[in-house]
């Protein structure tokens, strides 16, 4: 594929006399060297949906680490009780009085039935928190995923074997129940009888579990792209030549799986959200009073928010999904922008 | 009556795609106003106190219910199976009301107005509520004439005799246990030694404790006196066992009744059929009716599904109603709001109070100006808020319910009726007077989706008056197991209690009476106060009742106000709905719900 003709791009060309030379313009833009990144840059840049995407994702990233920033600007904290605090907004169930779950000018997105938690800072703090986590996840999955997924295909033989097989061990788990049954569980282990679980705990629990049972996936598919590479001509050189193995691997493997890696996590990141918000919402993830998307789930599905105040879900619900879409049309973008030959 | 079947826990709703209607808008608010008056009248229609019904009042049979017609069958939705039909194993309401229309005792509640409000303890198989001549000590019952069981056999004093032994007998041992303890005049459960294996290896009681001089006669001895008795033989819990019909631990699935229905056929956790018992005499019965031919009990039936298959009143849903579900929390002011539906809901109150205990026995809390701390910065609305709002939960001043006589409306110490959102300046100068800003505080709460909510905001609001609140969640199946350990390490937890009869002498001696402390009994804050103590022993003495009753309501006041081991939290109350052709609907305020033996089928 060949980029437009960037015509004020002539600096090369020698202009004589107003007569334009635009072969040897042509000549020189063919000759400029382009790295693969760049070249996945400019496809990616051309493609809309993946831009508009990126740019929803940013948004949201950048709202979730903006939170505190942005409910001291609106003057609320996602802890306040404002039915005791407020009580003329509320009935004596918890349930606003206005309609609408409370919107108005002094409560963007309205008042939570119950405690009357402000919802426009618990999504956004929820967000913060769901994010986070699922961030911390995605890193450790990747960094396992190539440590061992590398390991077992450059090293291959025994290695491989024991590897593969722990990867089939660990697949074998049912995984939903096994973040269930664990986490109370892990949560126990750190905290002492006379007080609170805090909340670290939760999350440093939720990225456990996740982690634990989220690698396999991409170690395998790492494994695999290694196992090919081992046998390429570049790295027989290498070797040849007398690198170390760690030197082989960094140098020459490790930039051929940036592509399947960046393609992979962007698919991952949305489905440990989702895992994370599906843990909260079970109960077993993160509790209240701490926001956190999931956990708005649980609470726009009992009864008294049913019945009441159906406007409440919308919250959570649109901007979770929006998330979600965004980020795996972005996944699919960069995915196009990598490796434009694969039909889809 | 603790725990029992009754503690409300909420249901975790199912989120199904179809409820996922897209609305797009709600209508705000979820309950009606105007309700403040209703509470008061409510509040009010409570503080006559029971009296004791004698021979007149004690004949049968019971006033027609106005524009009562018989025949139909009732349908009946409940959330639990009976686990017990045996009368000496019934302890928990749900069973209380089915007991109301298959058992009887020696004495019963007879409802002396239209709205279940106004009650006599009268004699139900016994000629009247007793009599007594040494101030408690000796009761004298006299059977009637023509009382017999659903198999036809008389009853006579031996059955009543022994309903009385059994009770002893190792097997027994889920139901009430006052007449028991009064027998053998000790506390606690060392009755048992009085009468090992109950009268089944020919062993009885002395006549020294109980005479049976004929057939008709019952004579109980006690050392120390109980005016108390006609109430608690009035429980479910003593209603009459044949002797010859006994078959031990069997007669739990199958008790030979002596109500206006008898049990046609039982599937535990499925259904249940009662139908008219013919042996039932209605001109010895001045409680009873026997309206419907047929009772239809369905078990399983949450209180949702139950509120919505009553709410859509279609098909025999119309007949349908339920002694025991209430409206859930989520449709309950939505019910309320809707005029229609006013016809065919009740409300009431339930017998239990809600409280804060502060635990006794770990040494910060020893600090009284603390605990005052505690008690003035404990927000009680999220604990409203949490079961459904004013209508399910009233905000309490004292810990005597208003169902129970005594009942002083205008108590209230810690200005909880005023501020239910709680006085945090006022309990920050406190604490700051203790010197003990920012102390550590660690909250017990049940693992519910009520006490998720509750317990947030109830930290949040200790907090704010200076409390490092640490919260912890406790089980929900082993909650009262675990906070009724000596050495647990909650400094606060809330439970809940309710009257076993309408007075105080059921719920202040188990709860604060210091020498009742042990691991599994009820002194939840493990409070031992001297004053306390020897108040209890000197008004379970008194046996006028409206005397006794206003001096527990002075003791709960100085408990309350004085000792500060408990919060008072709120008196729970509940809605129940039954069909558009279900007639005779009353909440009858000392079952604590519908009156079975009232309904009729329009």
């Amino acid at each position: 594929m060949t980029s437009p003709i960037d015509i004020e791009g002539g600096g090369t060309s020698v202009v004589v006399d107003g007569e334009p030379q635009p072969e040897t313009k042509s000549d020189t833009v063919k000759l400029e060297g382009r790295s693969p990144g760049q070249l996945m840059w400019t496809r990616f840049k051309r493609d809309r949906t993946g831009v508009i995407s990126a740019y929803v994702v940013g948004f949201f990233f950048l709202v979730g680490l903006l939170a505190p920033l942005i409910s001291k600007l609106y003057g609320k904290n996602p802890y306040t009780v404002y039915a005791d605090e407020r009580p003329e907004l509320f009935d004596s169930a918890g349930v606003p009085v206005q309609p609408n779950g409370g919107i108005s000018g002094e409560f963007w997105f309205g008042l939570e039935p119950g405690n009357g938690y402000d919802v426009f800072t618990k999504l956004i703090y929820g967000i913060r928190t769901s994010l986070m986590i699922s961030v911390a996840v995605t890193l450790a999955v990747v960094v396992t995923g190539i440590l061992l997924g590398v390991t077992a295909g450059y090293v291959g033989g025994k290695t491989d074997y024991f590897l593969g097989r722990f990867i089939d061990f660990l697949l074998a788990f049912p995984a939903q129940l096994f973040f269930i049954a664990s986490m109370p569980v892990v949560v126990s282990l750190f905290v002492s009888p006379r007080d609170e679980t805090p909340t670290y705990v939760r999350v440093v629990a939720l990225i456990l579990v996740q982690w634990f049972l989220g690698w396999m996936g991409l170690g395998r598919l790492l494994r695999g792209t290694a196992l090919a590479l081992r046998e390429r001509e570049f790295i027989e050189a290498a070797k040849v030549s007398g690198a170390s193995p760690w030197r082989i691997i960094r140098k020459e493997i490790l930039p051929n799986i940036v592509t399947p890696l960046l393609v992979q996590s962007t698919y991952l990141l949305p489905g440990f959200v989702t895992a994370e918000a599906g843990l909260s919402y079970l109960g077993v993830g993160i509790v209240e009073p701490t926001p956190d998307w999931g956990q708005m789930f649980s609470k726009a599905s009992t009864e008294l928010v049913m019945q009441n105040d159906i406007t409440y879900m919308f919250f959570p619900g649109i901007s979770m999904i929006i998330f979600v879409v965004a980020f795996n049309l972005l996944g699919d973008s960069v995915r196009d922008a990598f490796d434009p030959k694969t039909a889809r | 009556m603790s725990r029992g079947g009754r503690h409300v826990y909420g249901a975790l709703s199912v989120l199904a795609a179809g409820a996922l209607v897209l609305t797009g808008c709600s209508k705000g608010g979820s309950d009606g106003s105007g309700d403040d008056k209703k509470q008061q009248e409510n509040a009010k229609r409570q503080q006559a106190s029971i009296r004791f019904g004698d021979a007149a009042d004690s004949t049968g049979p019971a006033a027609d219910v106005p524009g009562a017609k018989s025949g139909g069958t009732m349908e009946v939705l409940q959330r639990d199976s009976y686990a017990h039909l045996d009368p000496a194993q019934i302890y928990v309401s749900d069973e209380g009301s089915l007991a109301s229309l298959i058992h009887r005792g020696l004495t019963g509640y007879k409802a002396t107005s239209g709205d279940g409000s106004k009650h006599e303890v009268v004699g139900d198989l016994a000629t009247d509520a007793g009599t007594t001549t040494d101030g408690g000590k000796t009761w004298k019952y006299t059977l009637k004439d023509g009382i017999k069981f659903a198999n036809g056999s008389p009853i006579t004093s031996k059955d009543v005799r022994h309903t009385v032994e059994r009770l002893f007998a190792p097997f027994i041992n889920q139901g009430p246990t006052y007449l028991q303890q009064w027998l053998a005049d000790t506390p606690g459960t060392a009755y048992r030694k009085l009468l090992k294996d109950g009268p089944y290896n020919g062993k009885h009681l002395p006549g020294s404790l109980l005479e049976t001089p004929d057939d008709k006669t019952i004579v109980f001895h006690f050392k120390t006196p109980h005016p108390d008795l006609p109430y608690a033989l009035a429980m479910a819990g003593y209603a009459v066992v044949s002797e010859k019909g006994d078959t031990k631990e069997k007669y739990d699935k199958a008790p030979v009744t002596t109500g206006p229905y008898k049990v046609q056929s039982f599937k535990s956790g499925k259904s249940m059929v009662l139908v008219k018992n013919t042996n039932w005499d209605p001109k010895t019965d001045p409680i009873r009716h026997q309206y419907v031919d047929k009772f239809n009990i369905t078990f399983n039936q949450q209180f949702e599904t139950s509120t919505k298959a009553l709410l859509a009143d279609s098909g025999a849903d119309q007949t349908g109603v339920s002694f025991n579900n209430q409206v859930d929390a989520g449709n309950l002011s939505q019910v309320l709001r809707d005029a229609k539906l006013k016809s065919r809901t009740v409300s009431g109150y339930q017998p239990y109070v809600g409280q804060m205990n502060i635990n006794m026995s770990h040494p910060a809390m020893k600090d009284k100006t603390v605990r005052e701390a505690i008690a003035y910065a404990l927000p009680i609305t999220p604990f409203v808020r949490a079961y459904g709002g004013n209508d399910a939960m009233e905000v309490a001043g004292g810990l005597i319910s208003p169902t129970v006589s005594g009942y002083d409306s205008a108590f209230d110490p810690f200005g909880k009726k005023k501020k239910p959102a709680g006085d945090p300046e006022k309990a920050k100068e406190l604490l700051k007077k203790a010197g003990k800003l920012n102390m550590k505080l660690t909250f017990g709460y049940i693992n519910t989706p009520e006490g998720q909510q509750y317990s947030t905001a109830m930290a949040a609001g200790l907090k704010k008056a200076g409390f490092n609140v640490q919260r912890q969640e406790i089980p929900a199946e082993t909650f009262y197991d675990q906070v009724s350990k000596l050495n647990n390490t909650y400094d606060i937890f809330h439970t809940a209690w309710g009257a076993d009869w309408p007075s105080a002498s059921t719920v202040i001696p188990p709860l604060y009476d210091g020498r009742v402390i042990a691991d599994g009994a009820q002194n939840y804050s493990q409070v031992n106060d001297p004053k306390v103590n020897s108040e209890i022993d000197r008004i379970n003495k008194i046996t006028d009742p409206v005397k006794s009753a206003a001096e527990w309501e002075k003791l709960d006041q100085y408990i309350v106000k004085d000792v500060v081991n408990v919060v008072p939290t709120a008196y729970y109350k509940q809605t129940q709905i039954a069909g558009s052709k279900v007639g005779g609907l009353v909440y009858d305020d000392v079952i604590g719900g519908i009156d079975p033996r009232r309904l009729y089928i329009k």
